[in-house]
């Protein structure tokens, strides 16, 4: 994969090295930078991708980081390309979706279950930058897939196809669509099938492009429809077995909702940033914003928050690779739950920036973009109920088993920095069948000898809210196990899914004993403190300083120009 | 069965027709394009000009038909359900003439009326570029000159400065500042020395975006004595003063946007499908939907006994308006994304689902929270006053005013302006009366006529009350540098305040209410019980504490078929009777109604708006 | 229950199966038509999953989570789980 550094706004230092997003990006701040927080927001505004940002995209050959490895690509690691695409939302999530997402959407059930020419394919078309579509939505069914209309009916050799799909990402200009779509009247589940689509080959009378839908939240975003009128696709277009579709989108969409809410972080990384620069430079009552208590508490429960997501969506993302047959919970978990944090902190940090966070214009103008970006991020691929819906089936097992004794996991889970094995789609399991290593680490670390009083206290208040979860799932009536169940089930996805979280973090502070931030206790102890508090339990009082002590390593982040991630990079400019 | 407090709105809202018939002015469909184009809605402002608003912005004394807030409130509520860039447009003139209302002489105020009842607009310019909310720290300057003053600087992030008339400025007349170092000055542009003043360009905003919101700077604006309002070194106190009167007016909007986004949901749930069911019949999404009701009756009811409050406790305003400013927006900024969440990724489209309503309803709803006094100044307002809430809590205080608030059918003496005051010195009646309503209650469900049900919450809610206040009591005021946990106390206080209110609102008005079209709400406390159930949820801590086991939630589902009531037959989302333009053009008004109900008392607000409405200017 | 000794004939198992349906559709076992695709009676995609866990519960086998995809009506799936049961031993 060679870059093209001619077009592009930074320059890669070592041509050998692995390219660096974050640095290719270049200075955000920079207005002679053609990919800056101006030029990006001026995008928006126009309602378009930015040009020159998919320009840089194209050069840096971002569309490589979805295909695997064995197919010529650079992904290899579920982890890292959330941090990678994070580099991208950090700067401008309209391009993040309307690059990134869409198109990993479209290769993932193509990595699943096609063939291998399928692969080669797909993953060419990648390489060489083009564009493939996700073709599931159709609007009058929303997010219940197996009421899907659009019909493939056989017809000899091929597949005639008619219906229509709506509001899918770059289909006006798609190369390629994975199309999901009804080969079968029956109602159930093995009634659909995907169809890989080259829409260069496609006739051009059997289908007709619907005008693009505009959206308040990444506005550049090419929306589009398509309807086709009995449109011949050729039968090799079948991905995987006729009829397998919903089985194979149960195991792809765990890869694609496990790796979007790493990247919705750098949204809220920027978001931090734009706020703490306001509450340095701003005086109000004769002090800076900052020294202010409310605003300093806000500030830092932002930082937290986006540890705490962080720990949750790169665990997950790790756990694709090593528990791969437990990841149809997690994966559910992580994109309820992290946008979820990621929106309240905004709104939260949005209270400190007062009026500036409702304006365009300014030094402060991102704010306002990422709020509307946020949200679409948040509603996109999956919404929080369809989320938890998918969670609430598997609780009783759970309850029953899994979160009274589940092996622990493999410590390379919490490991940031070792390498993974490749991830096998296939491995993916459509139900955990009641078990949970990663809750088990909290009990493992209540059991080991040299465990820390302090950490051991707060862990403890986790475990016994896994106990009265437990009965509490023991005692959900039938129908509440169902996707059609009430509020209180879905209440119970919302305090396992912190759960999971409070066990994240735990993991992650273990296994970073190296690292001066993360591997002491402070930042644990207050992230576990406040993922508690949101389940309403008492974590007692802070230590003196504690707020203190992060407030500072949040401020040095910010004058090192570091990001306030576990990554904890250097960002550009 | 009439509320006669809605009747301004109606008429309003009937006048400018049927919101969804997009050959309307005032039609959602045009007010969406408005906004995408960034255009002030001028027409929509002439209509209301038309249909004789301006009238209810001045006091009946200086000339115009103001005589309940209350009814305003109702009014701005119904503006905003429509279009909060029209609310706001036009509502601004509201704002920049109620210093007058407060502090001005007799006479000025009547100028300023004739102005108002002329159709000139006004603004109300406080805020400067580097000192946003801490008014204190404004730069702009008025230094006698001559027989008046010459006024320099710029005011910024100012509603109207460009198409305002008159501008009510906030500057410093003294050098050195302070408290009585600030006055008013009613600056007319139109009389401005050309060169002497410039306005500023329009900032683009994330919702409202046709709003006029933008600045404006003087230099050398030489205005004459008689601009200044009351008398110099007063401007801190009548701001002080008169936002208490205008932040009551905010939490109408919030209310208005909430109910228009809660209609747009449930459209779309008993409409769409899902699982082969409709979706308000899947109990996760018609739960999202009643909570979202439920909170829009809190909303109700914490704004009208604030509105009500203006005319009858107006000693405890700076109070109870801090209350309503804080906590209806900041519920509903809650409220609509989670409905959102209902509409999925339709919320997010600007033309195709419902005119693309909902993302601008989102939008536009961020800024209640933020003007005329954020959320974090209207907490502070309420830390500041812990020792006196305090206190007032432990004696039991309580204004005679109560019941004139409390009880909808009972007429509301006019508004005095003198009694308005910084601080409350009777702290805050509707909560410190809660253990007095509580006790009214236990004794109802006593004898049987309330349900059992509700003897558990109000024990419950006078143990968290009683809590709160010790932890209030516990705090040691610190003027800078007040801690978050300080402004979660104001936070809970504030809860505290509507659970204590809607219990109120409901012992004084259960009976004439029983009635009518909203009667099944009050028959068996059914609003009372989920409204408590919300209040105390959110007061104490979420967790295994929160609820019983066996609490399913069953008083938000009882609420189900009067939200769905209320959405069909084209009402406010609302305790009380109402018909909105959707419903058609109202019967014409009985001559007299049924005795017994809200309206026996003199009807006066309600005779003015059937009079036909004469052209004003 | 794993580890008791199940009656694993074709009958036993129907009314097993039809005893769970009924229990997450809150309705009687005769209500449920043993010839009627699990969709059309009200158990939806996902949830038709848990039904492999409470067979992997009371029949201590691992079965597909997809398995009332494939079998798709009350009648199919005993078939089915009795040949798996059936191949055991």
């Amino acid at each position: 994969m060679s870059v093209d550094t001619a077009s592009v706004p930074g320059q890669v230092a070592d041509a050998g090295a692995e390219p660096d997003l974050e640095t290719y990006l270049g200075n955000p701040h920079d207005p002679a930078n053609p990919v800056s927080f101006p030029a990006v927001l001026a995008a928006d505004e126009r309602g378009e991708l930015l040009a020159e940002g998919e320009r840089a995209l194209d050069g840096y050959g971002l569309n490589a980081e979805f295909v695997p490895r064995a197919l010529g690509g650079r992904f290899d690691r579920a982890d890292r390309l959330a941090q990678v695409l994070r580099a991208v939302f950090r700067r401008d999530t309209t391009l993040g979706v309307g690059y990134g997402v869409t198109t990993f959407i479209a290769a993932t059930p193509v990595w699943t279950d096609g063939t291998a020419q399928q692969r080669r394919w797909m993953a060419d078309l990648l390489l060489r930058h083009g564009k493939a579509s996700a073709g599931y939505n159709e609007l009058a069914h929303g997010t219940d897939f197996s009421r899907a209309e659009l019909r493939a009916r056989p017809a000899g050799d091929h597949y005639r196809v008619t219906g229509r799909k709506e509001m899918v990402g770059n289909l006006a200009r798609a190369d390629a669509v994975t199309l999901f779509a009804r080969t079968d009247d029956r109602p159930g589940s093995r009634s659909h099938s995907h169809l890989l689509l080259d829409m260069a080959a496609l006739p051009a009378e059997h289908r007709r492009h619907l005008r693009r839908y505009r959206t308040a939240g990444v506005r550049g975003v090419l929306l589009g429809g398509l309807e086709f009128t009995d449109c011949p696709v050729p039968s090799d277009a079948v991905v995987g077995e006729p009829g397998g579709a919903m089985e194979t989108v149960l195991r792809a969409f765990q890869v694609t909702r496990g790796v979007l809410p790493g990247m919705a972080v750098g949204i809220v990384d920027t978001q931090l940033r734009t706020v703490l620069r306001f509450a340095l430079d701003r005086r109000l009552y004769g002090l800076p914003v900052a020294e202010l208590p409310h605003a300093r508490t806000t500030l830092v429960d932002g930082f937290l928050d986006l540890l705490i997501g962080d720990c949750l969506a790169t665990v997950v993302a790790r756990a694709l690779h090593l528990l791969p047959d437990q990841t149809s919970v997690y994966s559910a978990a992580v994109k309820y739950l992290v946008p979820k944090l990621l929106q309240e902190a905004a709104h939260r940090l949005s209270v400190v920036l007062g009026a500036r966070s409702y304006l365009r214009d300014g030094p402060y103008g991102i704010f306002q973009k990422n709020l509307r970006d946020l949200l679409a991020a948040t509603l996109t691929h999956a919404s929080a109920a369809v989320c938890q819906a998918t969670i609430i089936p598997q609780l009783p097992r759970l309850a029953q088993q899994g979160w009274r004794s589940s092996p622990p996991p493999p410590p390379a889970l919490f490991r940031l920095g070792d390498p993974l094995p490749p991830l096998d789609f296939g491995a993916l399991g459509l139900s955990a069948r009641g078990v949970d290593s990663l809750t088990a680490t909290l009990r493992g670390y209540l059991a080991e000898p040299g465990a820390q009083p302090a950490v051991a206290r707060l862990c403890g208040l986790f475990t016994a809210e896994l106990d009265r979860l437990a009965e509490a799932c023991a005692e959900l009536p039938p129908r509440d196990r169902t996707v059609i169940a009430g509020r209180r089930s879905f209440d119970l996805t919302d305090r396992y899914a912190t759960v999971l979280a409070a066990a994240a973090c735990l993991g992650v502070w273990r296994h970073q004993r190296d690292d001066p931030f993360l591997g002491d206790v402070p930042w644990l102890a207050a992230a576990l403190s406040r993922l508690a508090g949101r389940l309403g339990l008492h974590p007692g009082t802070a230590p003196d300083g504690l707020e203190r002590h992060l407030y500072t390593e949040l401020l040095a982040r910010h004058r090192d120009n570091r990001g306030f991630d576990l990554v904890n990079r250097r960002l550009a400019g | 069965m009439r509320y006669p407090a809605f009747a301004l709105a109606e008429h309003l809202d009937h006048g400018l027709g049927d919101p969804r018939d997009p050959g309307r002015a005032a039609s959602f469909a045009r007010c969406v394009e408005l906004d995408s184009r960034e255009e002030f809605p001028a027409e929509i402002c002439a209509e209301l000009d038309r249909l004789g608003l301006p009238r209810w912005y001045v006091p009946t004394e200086y000339g115009g038909e103001l005589r309940s807030y209350e009814e305003l409130l109702h009014a701005v509520r119904i503006l905003a359900r429509r279009d909060l860039t029209v609310a706001i447009g036009h509502g601004k003139t509201y704002l920049g003439a109620v210093s007058a209302w407060v502090g001005a002489t007799p006479e000025q105020a009547r100028r300023v009326g004739a102005e108002v009842l002329a159709g000139s607009v006004i603004s109300l310019a406080l805020t400067e570029r580097e000192h946003g909310s801490d008014l204190l720290a404004g730069e702009v300057s008025a230094v006698p000159a001559g027989d008046g003053y010459r006024v320099d600087g710029e005011k910024w992030l100012i509603n109207n400065a460009s198409r305002g008339d008159l501008v009510c400025v906030l500057a410093r007349t003294e050098p050195a500042g302070g408290t009585r170092g600030f006055s008013l000055l009613l600056v007319d542009k139109r009389r401005l020395a050309p060169g002497t003043f410039r306005c500023l360009p329009k900032e683009r905003t994330h919702g409202v975006r046709g709003a006029d919101i933008s600045g404006i700077a003087f230099t050398g604006a030489e205005v004459p004595a008689e601009a200044l309002l009351g008398p110099a070194g007063a401007g801190p106190e009548i701001v002080l003063k008169s936002v208490q009167l205008t932040r009551t007016m905010c939490a109408a909007m919030s209310l208005g946007l909430a109910d228009q986004a809660l209609r747009l949901v449930l459209d779309f749930a008993t409409a769409h499908r899902l699982y082969d069911r409709p979706l308000v019949d899947l109990p996760h999404a018609n739960r999202t939907l009643t909570e979202a009701y439920v909170d829009l009756l809190i909303g109700e009811a914490t704004s009208v006994l604030t509105a009500r409050g203006i005319h009858a406790t107006p000693d405890e305003l700076s109070v109870t308006s801090a209350i309503a400013k804080y906590l209806v927006p900041t519920m509903m900024d809650r409220a609509i994304p989670r409905l959102g969440q209902v509409l999925g990724a339709r919320a997010l489209l600007t033309e195709d689902h419902a005119d693309g309503l909902f993302q601008k309803i989102e939008r536009d709803h961020r800024i209640v929270g933020i003007f005329d006094g954020n959320t974090l100044v209207n907490l502070n307002t309420l830390v500041n006053q812990f020792p006196g809430l305090v206190r007032g809590y432990r004696r039991g205080v309580a204004d005679p005013g109560l019941t004139d608030t409390v009880d909808l059918a009972r007429p509301l003496p006019d508004f005095d302006r003198s009694r308005l005051a910084l601080l409350s010195r009777t702290g805050c009646s509707v909560v410190q009366q809660f253990p007095v309503a509580a006790a009214e209650l236990l004794d109802l469900v006593e004898a049987g006529v309330a349900p059992p049900a509700l003897a558990v919450q109000v024990e419950t809610l006078a143990d968290l009350i009683d809590g709160l206040h010790e932890r209030m009591a516990a705090y040691r005021p610190s003027p800078r540098q007040v801690p978050a946990e300080a402004f979660a106390l104001a936070g809970q206080y504030a809860l505290a305040f509507a659970a204590a209110g809607c219990l109120h609102l409901w012992l004084r008005n259960r009976h004439r209410l029983a009635g009518g079209a909203t009667g099944p709400l009050w028959a068996d406390a059914r609003w009372l019980r989920a409204c408590l159930h919300r209040l105390i949820g959110q007061l104490r801590p979420a967790g295994v504490a929160g609820s019983a086991p066996d609490d399913d939630g069953e008083d938000y589902d009882r609420l189900l078929p009067d939200l769905r009531a209320q959405h069909r037959e084209g009402r406010l989302f609302s305790l009380l009777p109402s018909r909105l333009a959707e419903a058609g053009t109202p019967p014409p008004d009985p001559p007299s109604e049924t005795a017994g109900q809200p309206d026996e008392q003199p009807s006066r607000t309600a005779g003015a708006v059937t009079q036909p409405s004469e052209v004003v200017r | 229950m794993s580890g008791t000794i199940q009656d694993t004939s074709v009958d036993a198992i129907r009314s097993w199966l039809a005893g769970r349906i009924a229990f997450y559709l809150q309705r009687s076992v005769e209500e449920i038509d043993h010839d009627l695709p699990l969709v059309e009676i009200g158990l939806d995609s996902v949830y038709a999953m848990t039904l492999s866990g409470d067979v992997e519960e009371r029949y201590d086998i691992e079965v597909e989570p997809t398995m009332a995809w494939d079998h798709p009506t009350v009648n199919a799936l005993a078939g089915y789980l009795h040949g798996v049961l059936g191949s055991r031993g």
